[in-house]
Order: structure tokens, then C-alpha cells, then sequence
């Protein structure tokens, strides 16, 4: 099949170029066609230009959820500020080295683990809420929409738990 | 007689509730403007806080000098205001204040003041100043259901004006007393915005107007006007290569650019910016851009000839590429347009303030956000958003475009500068409010279906299959209808613990004035530190007009707001090199400072000290920023020489040039008699944790004329030099 679109493509596109060739506006096509190629003869290449096709809306969907995984879990922050993946304190009896997850004393600072399983949190409470939406979907099977239901409240619970666990720790005296 | 008899029946029967009976479309409105009603005033008393604690006061630092110009200009008016030189800051250069600052805000409180006078109601203007910020918050909120109806729907509009009332990143900003630009501007951005998606959705030419005098505003009221100059021809670049350019477009954009652009002229801080600067450009090369469209659009109007019409293309688009390419070179390398500047330039590398410009690497508003600053001024919408985004991909539009490339824009600016926090919040409370309205309609309309089935049902005829199948869809729809109410409890009950996360974090964190401190006692009774207004009064009062003050530029508004005395530098921050001096002073041995404070002419040294109360915002805290910035331009002051191993300590073992500075002087003179906590050595500061080293500090040139109650704010008069014989 290949060897006859390219001999039809390359008629076409001789036929094309004289057609354009007798009535081209172009300045530089007609130099180009005295200086150069009237004595020289172009190949025939099988080449064409990369076409430029937009991604579809859920591609770029996805690209962006993964942007804002990394800015809400402060990756600006820890590429400037550059603090440690997890704190450690010394035990002030048996003097061993203890990992401290989260940062305490202050609401603008964290370690870089702790801010990436936040954000993490966050993004899975927001999948269980797009999961909802696809259940309620009318093209799918019954069990299909059964499981995207159950599993999107999973995911909003668990997120919406997990992530008011964390800031507990964090701050000690929220909410009250 | 019969009519007067009849007429006691009609009224009795017209006041029966079968008459108050509405129609649908009124009990909606009815619904709708009850609910903006009561997110308005809600708006407005989430943010009194402060007021009812304390007193009806500005806050901060910033609000004073917006206090001090507003007080200008309801007693001079607007020219003497608009050509004002001030000789009482920044001694001895001082500052064209009408050449450099914002107007909107003090135009905005004095119109407001002089309105309220108009009709007799007397109030002082420090009243109107305070109460600003809530009063534009609640507009804001009206604006936000306004634009939640263009991008979406009139429920998601409501979603978006309660959540917006509420939220913490707005309102951090916005409190009452907060009197700063942010106040109104945030209330323009949205007003710019909503107009703009109007006129591109209805190629309206009077909406563009709008739009082009909502950006007036926002360019009269705050600096960061060049997101919008920025965003909006990213948009339209957007809109562009998703090949939905369209006339409305281009008559939205040509009108707003071209009128907001020459009436951003008339403000003199901005001056010729927009033609001038490179953060500017932007704007400028999409507006041509959208000629050679609307010019190649013409073309292939007129030409019938496709084949033709793609030559004509390939050339006209190289050619303005090349035309606009040289254009900018040009302007660049001669010097007419100016690079962005470091402020602008360090959102878009964030680590170049951190190596350049110490200035704005200092201040605690420029650092870059961590986790738990989005959930402290988000909680519930940090979830909401991606799902919200989600939706407004299933139903792209051009409304739709906006809102998603603001949103995640502004999101990524707030993740640069926990300042911009609030730049981002009208986007994420709006794509929430799509998530939140999207997700209840679902539900509900789960909870619709039921009633319709048993009708059809009904009126068809009834077979066998048609019956069993009946059978099976009402065995699931119980089970739905019960998911579908619990999930719509779920939701009210996160929405609920959002209002309720917000109140306690406006309670807690953002209604502090900052000039007031406030602390528990032993007993758990709250305790008032009014100790800077204390020393500003003792300024007021107990010193000469012609006094000259330095202190550390963060002090510089509140001073010569309340203290009414001129000062060396304050919060603007526009000249580096007279602030380094004072650096340099502050930083340098008694004899050397003393050289440079008889240059400058100073009377009065003030410095904030946090050892007696743990108050930790001192200025010995602040003191390595006044070394970095003072070593900057002046090499003699060396970082390390302040350090012990890289470590700042005040204790015994500090380095010798700390000890002897005069900050240290200043700060713990006659210190070191003093026993501040039970059970420690006398001269132990509380906001270090450690015993001072150098508890004998005598002071040569300078004697001490005040020091408030608390020890906060400590005041010297700098002492004549002596005679000679």
C-alpha cells in the first residue's frame, strides 16, 4: 500500500506545484526557483512535516492535576527554602536520633515528605469527587457505576480524615 | 356603609396565605436574593473580630500610611493630595507621595466619607478607614454570584458568593482595621474579570467598556494589576490556538486593552509603563497578534481561492513573527523597554530574590507557601478544586477557559508567595462552587428520578416487561434514593466544617492588630500589650516638631502616622541605600554610628525589644536582615563577624562586634538589672531563651528618654556633641 500512496502523493504533488508554480504570489519561491533549482534537482523525499494535532481536554486534565499535586504539597518551597525530608530530634533520654514528620511551631514551614503525602490527600479527595460524578453517569453498566460510587466515597472519606489528622498534628491548638 | 362593610372582608381575605401563595419563578427569587442578602451581611460581620475586641484601630504597618494620605486628602483635597511632597519621611530626601503611591484606596474611603457627610451622618474618617475593607468584601461576594451565573449557573453563583464570604485567604486581608490596597483591589480584579467574560461572551462593546473602567480602577488601587495585564492576553492566546477566535473576541479585547491601557496612563505611578516595560509587552504583542487574525480572516474572506489563501498565510504569519521579534530586540537592547522588574521577576524564578535582593527576600509575606498554609486558608476547597476543574473541562467554554487559566495561574503565584494566597481565592472559591453545584445537582436529580418513573409508568400501558422492568428499577431506586440523601448529608456536613474551620481560624490567626499584643496570663486572663502607641503618643507629646526619628523601616509609617514626627526610612522601601546606612548604623560600634546619625541630623533612636514579654517580632531578631541589607551596599559590615559558627547567639558566647553594637546597646541597656523570670538570672531575655552576655553596657553618645511599660519599645535621644575648649 505504501509504495502507491507515495507515487500518488508525488503526482498530486507535481501536479500541485505546477498549478502553483504558474500562479504563485510568493517573491522567494520564484527566485528560488531560478537560482538554484533550475539546474539543480530536488530528491524525492518521503518526509512530512510534524502536524500539530491538540490534545484532548482530559489529557490536559490530567496534566493539570498533577501540577497542582506538586504545588499544593509546597514543592516551590522545598525547592527554594530546601528543607530536609523528615526532621529528627535527639531523644532526651536514651539520646537515639527520632524522625519528627511534621514541622511544628510555625503554619508556613514543613518537611518535604509531609507535604507531598498531604498533597496527596488532597488529590485523592478530590478523584473520589469526580468518581462520584462518574457514577452517576448513564452510559454504564449498574456494577460499573456501583464500584465508582463506593470507591469515590472511600476516597473522599478517607482524604477528608486523613488530612484534618494531619493538620491536628501539625497545629496543636486547632479548633479550640 | 355596604362598601365600608365589605372593604374589613377584603382586607381579612386578602391577608389569608393562599394569596401570599408564589409562583415558582418567585419563590426563587425570593430564595436567591434572601440568600445574597444574608451572605452580604455575614460577609461583613466575619470580619469585625478585631473591632469588638479591642477598639475600632488600624492595623498593622502599611494601613497607617494609607490612614495618613487619606487624612490629607479630606482636609486638603484631591490636587493638593494628588501634588503632594512629603519632607517628613525618608529624611533628608523625602518622597513625592502623589508620584508614588495607589490612589484608588484613599479616593475610594474619601468618596465614601464624603458621601456619608453629604447626608449628615458625621463619622470620623479614621471610621470609614477601618470599616472599608468589609464594606469592599461584601461587594466582592455580590460580584462573585454575578460571575458564578456567567461561568456556570445561578446555583453555583450562590455556592461561590457564601464560600467566598468566609474564606480565610480573603479575609486574612480584609479584616476591619485592615486598611491596605488589597482590600479594594480584590474587589476590582473580580469586577475586571466578571466584565471582561461578559464582553467576550456577548461581544458586547459596552460590557468591554466596563471592563476597560474596571481596570482603571484596579490599576488606580494596587500594584498587582500586572496579573491582569498579564492573564487577559494569556487568555486570548488560549482562546487562539483552541481555534475559537471569534469577532466578540477581538472587539472584547481591542477595547479593553486600547481604553484600559490610556487610562492607566493617568495614574502617575504607573506613568508610560504599559508602552515601556517588559512585563507589559505581553499584552502589546497579542493585541497585534489579534490584528494579523482578524486581518488573515478578512483576507480569506475576500479570496476564494484556498490554495492561495495558504501561501498568503504561511507569509503573513512568518512575516509578523520576524516584524515582532525585531520590534522587541530592538526595544530591549536600546534601553526603551525595561527588563521586568526583581519583584515580578521573582515569581516567575522564585530563587533570584533569595540571591539578589535581600530587601525582598526578608519579608515574610515573600516566602514561598507550605502545605499547611493552603489548608489553613482553604480546608473543604483544596478537594473541591480539581473536581470543580474536572467539570469545567466536561463543558469547556469560553467562560469556562477563563476561570480554569485564573484559577491555576493564581494557584501557582500563591504557591510562590504566601502573599498571593489571596490573588488565588476568587478562583478557587468560583471552580468549588462548580464542583459543589455540579455534584448537589447529581444528587438531587438522583432524588428526582423516582417521582417521574411511577408517572410513565402509569400513563403507558402496562406489559409484562415493561412491568418486571418497573419491578427492578424500583428495587434499586430505594437503595439510590438513600445513597443519594446520605451522600447530600455528606456534603452539608463538609460544608459545615468549613464554616466552622473558618470562624475559628478568623477568631485565632487573622483579627490581631498587630500594634496591640495580646497574651494569656497565669490565670488564663487575656493580657494587653499597648505599648507601641504608647511610645508613639510619648513621641507625640514629649518631643520637639522638628525631631528626626530613626529606627528600623518597619516602624517608619506607624511613626509618622502616630507620632507625627519625621523619620530616616520607612515601609516603602524605595531608596536601599539610605536604609543599608541605617543598617550600617545599627550594626556598627557607638562611635561609627554616632558619626552617622549626626549626618543625618537624627534626635531620636527607636528600636522594638522583645526580652522582658517573648515578644519575638524584635528588632534583635530582625537584626541579621539589617546586617545582610547594610553589607550590601556597605562592605565595612561583614555577616560573620555577628556570628559564632555560623550561629546568632547573644549569650556570653557571642561574638565581640555583636556585643558592643549599638542594637545590642540599645536594646539591653540597663537590661541586666532586671529579673524577668522566676527562678533565672537577672538580664535573661524571654524571647531568646538565654542569659545576655554583656550585662554592663554604658552609653556615650546617647541617653535613654523613654521605655513603655513592657519594655517593647525602647526610645534614646541622641545626645549634641560636646564643646570643644
Amino acid at each position: 500500500m505504501a509504495p502507491r500512496t507515495d507515487s500518488q502523493s508525488l503526482s498530486t504533488g507535481s501536479a500541485m506545484s505546477d498549478t502553483s508554480g504558474e500562479s504563485s504570489i510568493d517573491p522567494i519561491f520564484h527566485i528560488l526557483r531560478l537560482i538554484p533549482f533550475s539546474f539543480l534537482r530536488p530528491p524525492r523525499l518521503r518526509l512530512k512535516l510534524p502536524s500539530f494535532t491538540l490534545p484532548s481536554p482530559m489529557t490536559v486534565f490530567a496534566l493539570i492535576l498533577l501540577t497542582y499535586f506538586l504545588v499544593i504539597s509546597g514543592f516551590v518551597y522545598d525547592v527554594i527554602v530546601e528543607p530536609p525530608g523528615i526532621g529528627s530530634t535527639q531523644d532526651p533520654n536514651t539520646g537515639a536520633i527520632r524522625p519528627v514528620v511534621f514541622m511544628s511551631g510555625r503554619v508556613n514551614g514543613q518537611y518535604i515528605i509531609e507535604g507531598l503525602s498531604s498533597g496527596f490527600m488532597f488529590v485523592m479527595g478530590g478523584i473520589g469527587i469526580i468518581m462520584l460524578d462518574l457514577a452517576l453517569d448513564k452510559n454504564r453498566a449498574k456494577s460499573v457505576k456501583a464500584s465508582y460510587a463506593t470507591a469515590g466515597v472511600t476516597s473522599i472519606v478517607i482524604g477528608y480524615v486523613m488530612s484534618m489528622l494531619f493538620i491536628r498534628i501539625k497545629i496543636p491548638g486547632y479548633l479550640h | 356603609m355596604g362598601a365600608k362593610k365589605a372593604s374589613p372582608d377584603l382586607l381579612n381575605s386578602s391577608f389569608s396565605f393562599k394569596s401570599l401563595k408564589l409562583k415558582t419563578k418567585q419563590q426563587e427569587l425570593l430564595l436567591r436574593v434572601s440568600i445574597l442578602g444574608l451572605v452580604y451581611v455575614l460577609a461583613f460581620i466575619a470580619r469585625l473580630f478585631s473591632v469588638l475586641r479591642y477598639e475600632s484601630m488600624i492595623h498593622e504597618f502599611d494601613p497607617y500610611f494609607n490612614y495618613r494620605t487619606t487624612l490629607f486628602l479630606t482636609e486638603k483635597g484631591f490636587y493638593e493630595f494628588w501634588n503632594w511632597f512629603d519632607s517628613e519621611s525618608w529624611y533628608p530626601l523625602g518622597r513625592i507621595i502623589g508620584g508614588t503611591l495607589y490612589p484608588g484606596l484613599m479616593v475610594t474611603a474619601a468618596l465614601i466619607y464624603w458621601t456619608l457627610r453629604f447626608l449628615r451622618f458625621f463619622v470620623h474618617i479614621r471610621e470609614v478607614c477601618v470599616l472599608t475593607a468589609p464594606f469592599f468584601a461584601s461587594n466582592t461576594t455580590i460580584v462573585a454570584y454575578f460571575f458564578g451565573k456567567e461561568i456556570w449557573d445561578t446555583g453555583a453563583g450562590l455556592v461561590a458568593a457564601a464560600l467566598i464570604a468566609i474564606c480565610p485567604g480573603y479575609i486574612s486581608r480584609s479584616v476591619a482595621g485592615s486598611y491596605d490596597n488589597e482590600a479594594v483591589a480584590i474587589f476590582a480584579l473580580l469586577l475586571t474579570f466578571y466584565l471582561f467574560v461578559k464582553a467576550v461572551k456577548t461581544g458586547s462593546l459596552s460590557w468591554a467598556l466596563g471592563s476597560a473602567f474596571g481596570y482603571f480602577y484596579m490599576v488606580s488601587a494596587w500594584g498587582g494589576y500586572v496579573f491582569i495585564i498579564n492573564l487577559v492576553p494569556l487568555y486570548v492566546l488560549v482562546l487562539l490556538i483552541t481555534g475559537r477566535y471569534s469577532m466578540r473576541l477581538y472587539v472584547a479585547y481591542n477595547c479593553m486593552y486600547i481604553l484600559g491601557m490610556l487610562l492607566a496612563m493617568q495614574i502617575r505611578f504607573v506613568g508610560f509603563q504599559h508602552v515601556q516595560s517588559g512585563e507589559h509587552m505581553g499584552a502589546m504583542g497579542v493585541f497585534l497578534l489579534m490584528q494579523v487574525f482578524y486581518f488573515l480572516d478578512w483576507v480569506k474572506y475576500q479570496l476564494n481561492d484556498t490554495k492561495l489563501f495558504q501561501t498568503f498565510l504561511r507569509i503573513t504569519v512568518t512575516s509578523a513573527i520576524l516584524v515582532g521579534g525585531i520590534a522587541l530586540g530592538v526595544g530591549t537592547a536600546s534601553g526603551y523597554i525595561s527588563p521586568w522588574t526583581g519583584r515580578f521577576y521573582s515569581l516567575l524564578d522564585p530563587t533570584y530574590a533569595k540571591d539578589h535582593i535581600p530587601i525582598i527576600a526578608s519579608v515574610s509575606e515573600h516566602q514561598p507557601t507550605a502545605w499547611s498554609s493552603f489548608m489553613f486558608d482553604y480546608h473543604i476547597l483544596l478537594f473541591l478544586f480539581p473536581a470543580g476543574l474536572y467539570f469545567c473541562f466536561k463543558r469547556l467554554s469560553d467562560a469556562t477557559i477563563f476561570i480554569v487559566m485564573y484559577g491555576l495561574t493564581s494557584l501557582y503565584f500563591a504557591g510562590v508567595m504566601v502573599r498571593l494566597i489571596l490573588v488565588a481565592t476568587p478562583a478557587v472559591c468560583l471552580i468549588s462552587a462548580i464542583a459543589v453545584s455540579a455534584t448537589v445537582k447529581n444528587l438531587t436529580s438522583l432524588l428526582r428520578t423516582k417521582q417521574k418513573v411511577p408517572q410513565t409508568g402509569s400513563t403507558k400501558g402496562v406489559g409484562s416487561s415493561k412491568s418486571s422492568s418497573k419491578v427492578t428499577l424500583d428495587q434499586s431506586q430505594p437503595f439510590q434514593k438513600n445513597g443519594a440523601i446520605a451522600l447530600l448529608v455528606g456534603v452539608f456536613y463538609l460544608l459545615s466544617r468549613y464554616a466552622i474551620h473558618c470562624t475559628w481560624v478568623t477568631s485565632e490567626a487573622y483579627s490581631s492588630p498587630s500594634i496591640v499584643l495580646a497574651a494569656r496570663g497565669a490565670h488564663g486572663n487575656r493580657i494587653i500589650f499597648d505599648d507601641y502607641r504608647e511610645a508613639y503618643y510619648w513621641l507625640r507629646q514629649n518631643t520637639p516638631t522638628d525631631a528626626k526619628v530613626m529606627s528600623w523601616w518597619d516602624y517608619g509609617y506607624q511613626i509618622t502616622a502616630m507620632g507625627n514626627r519625621t523619620v530616616i526610612v520607612d515601609n516603602n522601601t524605595w531608596n536601599n541605600t539610605h536604609i543599608a546606612t541605617v543598617g550600617r548604623a545599627m550594626s556598627s560600634y557607638e562611635d561609627e554610628a554616632y558619626d552617622i546619625m549626626r549626618s543625618l541630623d537624627v534626635n531620636y533612636v527607636l528600636v522594638v525589644f522583645g526580652g522582658v514579654t517573648g515578644y519575638s517580632s524584635d528588632d534583635i531578631n530582625k537584626f541579621l536582615w539589617m546586617v545582610r541589607i547594610g553589607g550590601g551596599v556597605y562592605p565595612v559590615i561583614k555577616e560573620p563577624d555577628y556570628l559564632v559558627n555560623g550561629e546568632f547567639r547573644v549569650d556570653k558566647g557571642a561574638s565581640p562586634k555583636m556585643l558592643n553594637c549599638l542594637m545590642y546597646k540599645l536594646c539591653y541597656y540597663r537590661f541586666g538589672e532586671l529579673v524577668t523570670e522566676y527562678g533565672k538570672p537577672t538580664g535573661y531575655d524571654r524571647a531568646r531563651g538565654v542569659e545576655i552576655g554583656n550585662k554592663d553596657i554604658k552609653l556615650e553618645h546617647l541617653e535613654e528618654a523613654y521605655t513603655t511599660s513592657n519594655w517593647i519599645v525602647r526610645i534614646y535621644r541622641v545626645k549634641p556633641p560636646t564643646n570643644r575648649l
